[in-house]
Formats: C-alpha cells, sequence, structure tokens
C-alpha cells in the first residue's frame, strides 16, 4: 500500500561490523556515549564524541559522508537558532557543547535505526518487555500490538489522501472537518473490523485466561 | 458437536429487538448449511459458535465448552471464516498472516516459518505468500483467509457466506475445498446451490428458525417464505 | 535503559494488573490503530487549513482525540506504544525523526508529555461524558486546553531546559509561538472528538463489545 516503503526505509543495507553487531551491542554503546557527554560536560568529550561517531558511520557502518550528513540537513535550522542563541548568551564555547551534544546523540542513536532492520529493531523491543513478564506483562501480546500498529500506519495514510482527494472533489478542501473526521470514522471502523478479526482467530486472547471467570468481567475503569 | 440451550440475543441499543430468539439446537452434521435473508440473524447464529458473539440468556456449548466461560478455548477448536478475506487479514502479507495463526503453537520462530511454508503450500499459495494481500484477487484473497484459518487444525470451521464475494469459478474452488476437509464445517450462504451440498440445512427468518432438515426441503421452504415475502411487500 | 525507554511500561502488556487482563481483542486494536493514526498525522505532510491556508501538522490534535475516543487507559497506552516503537528507532517522530537520540533533543519534553496528555484528556473527556448532557463541546474544549497548558507546554518546556540549557524565560518564549495554533486544534479536537463518539457511542462508556 501507499507509504509503507517510505517510512520503514530507514534501514540502509549494506555488510559492515556495525550491520552484523546484534542489536544490543549496539544499543548500550549509544546510550552510554548520550550519557556520557551530558554528565561530563566539556568540550572534549564532545569533541571526541563527534569524531567517533563520524568513525562509526563511515568506517563502522561503511556508511557515506552524504548519509551522515542527511540527518543533520534535517536538523540545520534547530542547529543554527540554538547555537546563535547560545553563543550570545553563554558564549562560544556553550554554544559548541549544547549544539555538539545534540548532534551526537542524535546521529548516535540514528546509526543503529540506519544498520538494524526494523524487524529486528522490533523484536528488541518485545525482548525488553520479557523481563516485566513477572509483573504481568505479556510480550506476545505486545509484539501483535506492534505488529498490528505498523501494518496499521500505511492504511491510514492512504486513507488519510483518499479524504483528502473525497473534500477536494466536494470542494470542501479547505475544512478541517471534511479532511480529518472521515480519517478517525475510518480508524475506528478498521480497528474494529481487526479486533474481531483477531477475537475470531483467538490470537488476542491472554496466555492463561481460561480461569473460569466470564469475558464480561471487564475493569471498572472501562465501564460507563 | 455444537448445542444452544435457548440461547437468545437482544439487540443492545434499543432494548426491546431480538436479534435471535431463543433456540435450542444440536449440530452434530458434519456439513450444515445456513440460508435466509439478510439481516434474518444468521451471522449472529454462526459468530454465537465462536463466541464472537454471547447469549444475552441461554447458552451455546462446543464440545462441553461453554462459548461465555472458556472463551478462548473455544475460540481455538472453532475457526471462523468471513465473507470479506480483507476482515480477516490482519498482516500486509500471507506468509505474515499464517505465521501470525501459528504463533501460539510454534514458539520457535524457524519452526513457525517452515510451518506456515507447509500451509501456503498445501493451498497452492506458496507463490504468493510475500505479496501484499491487497495485491492478490479476490479469489486468492478467499483462499488465503482460508488457509490462515486452517493452519491452526480447527475442529469446526464456521464460514459466514464464504462465496458471496467470488466470481463463478472461484466459487467452485472454494466449494470443493470445503468438500475436501475433515472438520465440521458450518456456512451461511445465498447461494442455494451450495447450501444444497451440506447434509442439514436451517432456514432463518426475523431471528427464528423457521426449517431445519433435509436441503432439498429447505431450500423449498426458504423459495416460498421469499415469495411470501416479495409479495407482502408488494401489496404495501 | 529504563531512563531511556519508557517502552514496554505502560504498554498493552504492562499497564496494572486489572486493567490488562480485559483488555480484550478490539481494545488491543483500537490501541494500535491510534497509535498508528499519531504516527501517521506526524509524518503526513502539514494540511492547509481556513481562508490563508496555513499548514498545520495534526499531531497534538490526534493526541487529543485518541483521549476523547479511547478513555485514559486505552490512550495512554496508545501513545506509549506510539513513543516506545518511535524511540526504539523507527522513523515515526515529526519530521521523519525516530530512536533514543529524540529523547536528548530540545523536543524530548513533548514527547515524554504524549502519553500522560491523552491520559489526562482521557480521564477528563470521560468525566465530561458523564456528566455533562450539554455544552460537551465547549467543555471538552476546555479539557483538551487545560491539557496543554498544564502538561503538554510545561513538559517541553522543561524539556528544551534540559537539553537545550535555555533559561526559563527562553524557553517559555521558545513555545509560546506552538500555544494558538494548539488551541485551534483543540477546538477541532473537540469538535471531532465528540463526532466519532456520536458515530460510535459505545465506545467510550467502555470496551468495545467483549469477544
Amino acid at each position: 500500500m501507499r507509504g509503507h516503503a517510505s517510512l520503514l526505509g530507514a534501514y540502509v543495507e549494506r555488510t559492515s561490523v556495525l550491520h552484523a553487531a546484534p542489536l544490543w551491542a549496539k544499543f548500550i554503546p549509544v546510550a552510554v556515549l548520550s550519557v556520557l557527554v551530558l554528565t561530563l560536560w566539556s568540550p572534549w568529550v564532545t569533541l571526541g564524541a563527534l569524531g567517533l561517531v563520524i568513525l562509526a558511520y563511515l568506517a563502522g557502518a561503511r556508511l557515506t559522508v552524504r548519509e551522515l550528513v542527511r540527518p543533520l540537513a534535517r536538523m540545520w535550522p534547530l542547529i543554527l537558532i540554538l547555537g546563535a542563541f547560545q553563543w550570545f548568551n553563554a558564549g562560544p564555547l556553550t554554544a559548541f557543547i549544547v549544539v555538539g551534544n545534540i548532534v551526537v546523540c542524535v546521529l548516535a542513536a540514528l546509526l543503529v535505526t540506519l544498520t538494524t532492520e526494523s524487524q529486528r529493531l522490533l523484536d528488541g523491543l518485545v525482548l525488553l518487555a520479557h523481563p516485566l513478564k513477572r509483573f504481568g506483562a505479556d510480550p506476545e501480546r505486545f509484539g501483535l500490538t506492534v505488529a498490528l500498529m505498523l501494518r496499521s500506519i500505511p492504511y491510514l495514510v492512504g486513507a488519510a489522501e483518499d479524504s483528502r482527494d473525497a473534500a477536494r472533489a466536494r470542494g470542501l478542501e479547505r475544512s478541517p472537518r471534511a479532511l480529518i473526521l472521515p480519517v478517525f470514522i475510518g480508524a475506528v471502523a478498521y480497528a474494529q473490523q481487526t479486533g474481531e478479526a483477531l477475537a475470531a482467530r483467538g490470537l488476542a486472547d491472554p496466555e492463561h485466561d481460561d480461569d473460569g471467570a466470564l469475558p464480561g468481567d471487564a475493569p471498572d475503569a472501562f465501564r460507563g | 458437536m455444537i448445542q444452544f440451550d435457548g440461547a437468545a440475543v437482544q439487540a443492545e441499543h434499543p432494548a426491546t429487538r431480538q436479534i435471535l430468539a431463543p433456540l435450542d439446537l444440536f449440530l452434530g452434521e458434519k456439513r450444515i448449511s445456513i440460508i435466509g435473508a439478510n439481516g434474518s440473524g444468521k451471522s449472529t447464529l454462526l459468530k454465537l459458535i465462536n463466541s464472537l458473539v454471547l447469549p444475552t440468556s441461554g447458552r451455546v456449548s462446543v464440545n462441553g465448552l461453554d462459548t461465555a466461560r472458556r472463551g478462548s478455548a473455544v475460540r481455538r477448536s472453532v475457526g471462523f471464516m468471513f465473507t470479506d478475506p480483507l476482515s480477516q487479514l490482519v498482516m500486509p502479507t500471507g506468509r505474515e498472516d499464517v505465521e501470525l495463526s501459528l504463533r501460539r503453537r510454534h514458539r520457535h520462530r524457524g519452526e513457525r516459518r517452515a510451518a506456515a511454508e507447509k500451509v501456503l503450500e498445501r493451498f497452492g499459495l506458496a507463490h504468493l505468500a510475500d505479496q501484499s494481500v491487497y495485491d492478490l484477487s479476490g479469489g486468492e484473497r478467499q483462499l488465503l483467509a482460508l488457509a490462515v484459518v486452517l493452519a491452526c487444525d480447527p475442529v469446526v470451521l464456521v464460514a459466514d457466506e464464504p462465496t458471496t464475494l467470488l466470481d463463478l469459478r472461484n466459487e467452485a474452488r472454494v466449494r470443493s475445498l470445503f468438500r475436501s476437509l475433515d472438520q465440521q464445517v458450518i456456512f451461511t450462504t445465498h447461494s442455494l446451490e451450495f447450501a444444497r451440498e451440506a447434509e442439514r440445512t436451517l432456514v432463518v427468518d426475523s431471528g427464528r428458525i423457521v426449517f431445519d432438515g433435509a436441503p432439498a426441503d429447505a431450500v423449498a421452504a426458504y423459495r416460498e417464505l421469499s415469495l411470501h415475502g416479495a409479495a407482502a411487500e408488494g401489496r404495501r | 535503559m529504563q531512563q531511556t525507554n519508557p517502552a514496554p511500561h505502560p504498554t498493552p502488556a504492562g499497564t496494572p494488573a486489572r486493567a490488562r487482563t480485559s483488555w480484550n481483542a478490539t481494545d488491543l486494536s483500537l490501541i494500535a490503530v491510534f497509535a498508528a493514526v499519531v504516527a501517521a498525522s506526524a509524518i503526513l505532510p502539514a494540511i492547509p487549513v481556513g481562508q490563508v491556508g496555513v499548514p498545520i501538522t495534526l499531531q497534538t490534535l490526534a493526541i487529543m482525540v485518541t483521549g476523547i475516543v479511547l478513555g485514559p487507559w486505552r490512550a495512554g497506552a496508545a501513545l506509549s506504544l506510539y513513543v516506545a516503537v518511535a524511540l526504539a528507532g523507527l522513523p515515526i517522530f515529526s519530521q521523519f525523526r525516530g530512536g533514543i537520540g529524540v529523547l536528548f533533543g530540545p523536543s524530548a519534553g513533548y514527547i515524554i508529555a504524549f502519553p500522560i496528555a491523552a491520559f489526562a484528556v482521557g480521564f477528563l473527556a470521560r468525566i465530561v461524558f458523564r456528566r455533562f448532557d450539554r455544552f460537551r463541546f465547549l467543555a471538552l474544549f476546555a479539557a483538551c486546553t487545560a491539557t496543554s497548558l498544564l502538561i503538554t507546554h510545561p513538559f517541553g518546556i522543561v524539556g528544551m531546559m534540559i537539553n537545550a540549557k535555555l533559561d526559563l524565560a527562553a524557553a517559555v518564549a521558545a513555545d509560546v509561538v506552538f500555544l494558538p495554533g494548539d488551541i485551534l486544534k483543540n477546538l477541532a479536537a473537540a469538535a471531532i472528538g465528540l463526532s466519532v463518539v456520536k458515530a460510535f457511542p459505545r465506545l467510550q462508556s467502555r470496551p468495545a463489545r467483549r469477544s
């Protein structure tokens, strides 16, 4: 469907150390690096981290300079405004640390996305739910919900485009109601249809729910 | 083995309307068809079997399991097929959808993959496995929906007008697939020819079962009923 | 990790026991689809609205409508799911951003506020639907605006103070720019939320039909 490809298009296919590395081996260093630059708060640390990140992009992940700069292109207004503001207020050094740290953190985190297929990212996310099992978390249901969400995005983007066309056809292209309401109505209808399909297939049931409880035992929070 | 004990369904909103009048029924035959006009209560009857709808009074049980108390166990043994395969299919591709069905049975990813491949092959869908379900033809989609439901080996298959959206050739294909199934199959249909392939046929009208018996007699009864109804409309 | 990624806690799998165990298939599906609605609203191009055609993005509107339509728990879960998936690295924040790096950027405060705001609007909207037979539109608008002023914007301001090292005055100045737009979006959100609840009356009052 429309929009599917562009949405999950962050991943860049390549053969590299970082592409081959398991998710945790990328995620933990990124988290550590981010925390370090923010807590140490020194221009040298920021500079070093910046060098490290660039090295990781070009050598570790074998990405091109262009692929390194692309995310920065989206951030430049922010870099400029924030940098100028801090320069006037607190001097060039602070301006460098503030802006440099943001760039380091964003680039480092993005590197994980660029070198990991989305399915593996999501598997990692679901894995995070496993330690919470004894607090009652259900990783299977969580994973299913994540999959459902991703499946719905392209459908909704398509539906939004359709409703834009429909509004234009009726000369209502400036009316927020005609543009937006059908998307929400459609979303609810779609969710209910999907919910029924899942229920019919027994896919959304909790793991061990056959304890004789009536399905009507809804939580009080949901009662009218 | 499906048992209805005074099961009735009351509409929630205009509290007076009855969608399905109290029903006592034992469904044991291997092929049972249900015919009736649109809105007569056919779909509700089917959904009661899968515990998608719970009776507002009375009870329904499948192989001794109460649909209200053991909902998820019932759903695991009763497969439900919707008229529109797109309401059935949840994931973007056939392979992912079959894998979703097999989620509970095969914890291991590789095993699940292999099992899904087998199911797809069995229904002649292996070559379409990675296509978007939106790019499949109506017939292919319906086959996929059937594959997805049968992947979990349900004991009973319940199908709500499985051929209504299909052209003649695909209808024939789905019907012959139905014939080949080992499961008990209960289906609604508007095709009287398809209805005749069952061993027993129920005719539903305004939330009641007005005929229950041999398919040929049921079809005759339904014809008469429809003609009467149309004539009554005409007089008004 | 726990701090950088609020992911699994408030998701369908992880909220307080009673609420979770009874979420049925339709509830899960609504949570997933509304998380997707918020994602779509963040990545869709801004739409021109009104006589002059000011382009607006619809994310804050989508969050408010989610709260009104789904109620506090499901709306909070939907937004937690959205934030978790985006932080995990999918580019579904506005301007196609994603990944935990966003938590270190100046907009981190707003993002952390999303689930809380959805919960708050849902909570207030539930009160509106129970207590008000008339003036529902105005009451919903008030609920949205209270949430904007008391949750979204303060979180956003604190986020900018921490991550962009702005002082309070500068952060407030940077934040206030968004306020008029948000007020307009809250008007639209109240109208749209009301219409959706009218179309699906059983949604707000309790979970969709049990299955």
